[in-house]
């Protein structure tokens, strides 16, 4: 069991506040990541749980023992840094050994732990090498060897793959979530990259400007987004976000903007008339038939599919996803329609919250799920 | 250097203009440096009298009576000492002051740029000044030992047999650690911070941290460092020269101090050529182990 907590968690820099009051607790084997823009907040809130900056309030306790004025190799957790932090001077062998001999491990075992780390990673070959001499790949490996030839309680992973070129990060992503598998430890994983934190996690927490916006699995943060900022930030491409009017209708709720005028469904206690936006994913549209009619922009082929901007009423863009098959001219009017199941309405604001009932029934069961 | 026959006309007047645009350096370079290295070993053959320059031929006769003479190991010996004590004083001391320098202290700036006086300060002004400060008579250092109960009388800081070489080598760190202490912070500067941080967290404590990232990473501005102060207090001739002037008796006189008193207060230039010519020898071997080292690094990178 290596929970970790975050109870009231602040971090102010002179008069910037980096994080503010977090509230984030972390099962036992779970694999998390830390999503959002630079300047959030994940980067700190990971150092803060290493030990190497000190909150300014709260306390943050890793199995059950606040840690807040534990030295940072007395906490029982290994890192991964952004730039592997390899010691240049030392042979694979001897980095990947180093945190076993400050620890006292007699040399006998420590050669066994560091063979049985360097197989597992395929770097047995590597061993007598310096960091110098290897690919960003192999210093990769090395960097997570050293940090799980000790089993600590937790990994902490800062952006361990952004330096890597984009076929080796997938390959290394499926590889992380191989060894999370495997290994069955508690992983906290910073990236600002929401593909790794969708494929790679058990639950994501995204960030902005030091305060926590969601805590969820991948799926319901992707369905059911708590906010605005969420709703916009997960997903390639994004959701398309319209700002507009919201009105009762009889029992229930339209939303209004420009020549769009759609019922939405059943709204939260949140919900009042006025300015609200409408989120809508790009897969949600449907080109071809419908009673709306827009502008063809731009038509980007990926391949299986195509990503078409479209031009509605004037000023508003909209984001659609169609099948490579379907044949669009830029240019050229066409006509869509657009899913009304699957629509989402925040308040207004950058960090508008998600004002759909769904949430609320869908967050309470998942959390007493898994 | 053989040129391949195949070059254009083009290539043949760039080649031209190389050379004539080196041509300045190399006569310069021939005229003070080859012309009287290879002029010394030449004077170190005959028995000349320095203020007529005459003499005669007497091969190696020189070096045969130097190496009987017991002034010369004395002052090799002088030499060695005055090298490895004043050198560890400023690679400890340096080393030392760069890593408090390097921490975020409010006076950093200030106190970077006051640490670079003594290197600053021309070696007459500054051998002057500790003169003052060691006089047994109206010295401030022995007033304050006094005063505080550390000695009884005062002591004889330039004057007495080990006191001499001690006091020396005191200046001559004080005077040369600044060079140390520069070359080091620059090279801390360049050490990645999450290298301590991940040391940190494997466990290292700040000892541990000083002999596992600081020191390995210092390792190869060290070996420079070390080397070419090494060569150059070896030939140290004014500090000592004017602290000391190699006394009392010989005690503090080192070998560039030995070919100066041949030279001019014994008018043998020949016996002086020859003390000069071995000294070369011995550096020679610093400077080999210098491009050795430095020649290394160039290939492991």
């Amino acid at each position: 069991m290596a929970d970790v907590v975050f109870s009231n968690v602040q971090k102010t820099f002179g008069t910037f506040t980096a994080v503010r009051d977090l509230d984030l607790t972390i099962r036992s084997g779970e694999f998390v990541s830390l999503l959002g823009p630079s300047g959030c907040g994940k980067t700190t809130t990971l150092r803060m749980l290493a030990g190497l900056e000190f909150p300014t309030g709260g306390t943050i306790s890793i199995d059950g023992k606040v840690v807040n004025d534990t030295a940072p190799g007395k906490r029982d957790i290994a890192m991964v840094f952004q730039s592997y932090a390899l010691y240049p001077h030392m042979t694979v062998a001897k980095n990947i050994a180093y945190p076993l001999k400050k620890r006292g491990v007699p040399a006998a075992e420590r050669d066994q732990m560091v063979a049985k780390a360097a197989e597992m990673l395929q770097l047995t070959p590597l061993l007598n090498r310096k960091p110098g001499q290897l690919s960003g790949g192999q210093q990769q490996r090395v960097a997570l060897g050293r940090a799980l030839v000790r089993d600590p309680k937790v990994f902490l992973l800062d952006e361990p793959l952004s330096n890597l070129d984009a076929k080796l990060r997938g390959y290394m992503r499926a590889e992380l979530v191989e060894l999370h598998a495997r290994l069955g430890r508690t992983m906290v994983y910073v990236t600002h990259d929401q593909l790794e934190a969708m494929t790679m996690s058990d639950r994501i927490a995204i960030m902005l400007n030091g305060d926590l916006q969601q805590f969820a699995p991948p799926q319901e943060v992707y369905r059911f987004p708590a906010n605005r900022f969420v709703a916009g930030f997960i997903g390639t491409p994004s959701m398309n976000l319209i700002d507009g009017e919201l009105t009762r209708a009889g029992s229930g709720w339209r939303f209004c903007a420009a020549s769009l005028d759609v019922p939405v469904g059943p709204l939260n206690d949140m919900a009042q008339p006025g300015p609200a936006c409408l989120g809508m994913r790009p897969e949600s549209l449907s080109l071809g038939a419908g009673e709306q009619m827009a502008k063809v922009l731009l038509v980007e082929q990926t391949g299986h599919e195509n990503i078409v901007t479209l031009q509605f009423a004037g000023q508003i863009r909209l984001t659609a996803r169609t099948t490579a098959a379907q044949d669009l001219q830029m240019g050229a009017d066409v006509a869509f329609a657009i899913d009304t199941s699957a629509l989402h309405v925040f308040g207004p604001g950058e960090t508008g919250p998600r004002l759909n009932r769904l949430l609320e029934n869908k967050s309470s069961e998942t959390d007493g799920q898994t | 250097m053989s040129r391949p026959n195949t070059a254009t006309p083009l290539e043949r007047r760039y080649a031209m203009l190389g050379v004539i645009l080196i041509a300045p350096t190399i006569l310069v370079f021939c005229a003070v440096i080859v012309y009287p290295l290879f002029s010394a070993i030449y004077l170190s053959l005959f028995q000349i009298f320095t203020p007529t320059l005459q003499g005669s031929f007497v091969g190696l006769e020189n070096y045969q009576r130097l190496f009987q003479r017991s002034e010369f190991w004395i002052s090799l010996r002088n030499t060695l000492v005055w090298t490895i004590g004043t050198l560890t004083l400023q690679i400890l001391l340096g080393v030392a002051m760069a890593l408090v320098l390097h921490q975020n202290l409010w006076f950093r700036s200030l106190a970077r740029s006051l640490i670079l006086f003594p290197y600053f300060v021309s070696t007459v002004v500054a051998v002057l000044v500790w003169r003052w400060l060691f006089n047994d008579l109206y010295g401030i250092l022995n007033h304050l030992m006094i005063s505080v109960g550390l000695i009884d009388w005062p002591l004889d800081f330039l004057g007495s047999s080990p006191n001499a070489m001690i006091s020396v080598i005191l200046v001559g760190a004080w005077k040369y650690f600044p060079f140390v202490v520069i070359a080091v912070l620059a090279r801390l500067q360049t050490i990645p911070e999450p290298l301590y941080e991940a040391a940190k967290i494997d466990g290292a404590g700040p000892i541990a941290r000083f002999f596992d990232i600081t020191l390995p990473q210092l390792r190869e501005v060290l070996v420079v460092i070390i080397l070419l102060r090494a060569i150059w207090d070896f030939k140290e001739f004014d500090l000592i020269f004017l602290l000391t002037g190699g006394g009392p008796l010989i005690t503090t006189q080192t070998l560039p101090l030995l070919v100066y008193k041949e030279a001019f207060a014994l008018n043998q230039m020949g016996m002086a050529s020859a003390y000069a010519v071995v000294m070369m020898a011995i550096m020679l071997v610093f400077m080999v182990v210098y491009v050795l080292k430095t020649r290394n690094k160039d290939e492991s990178r």
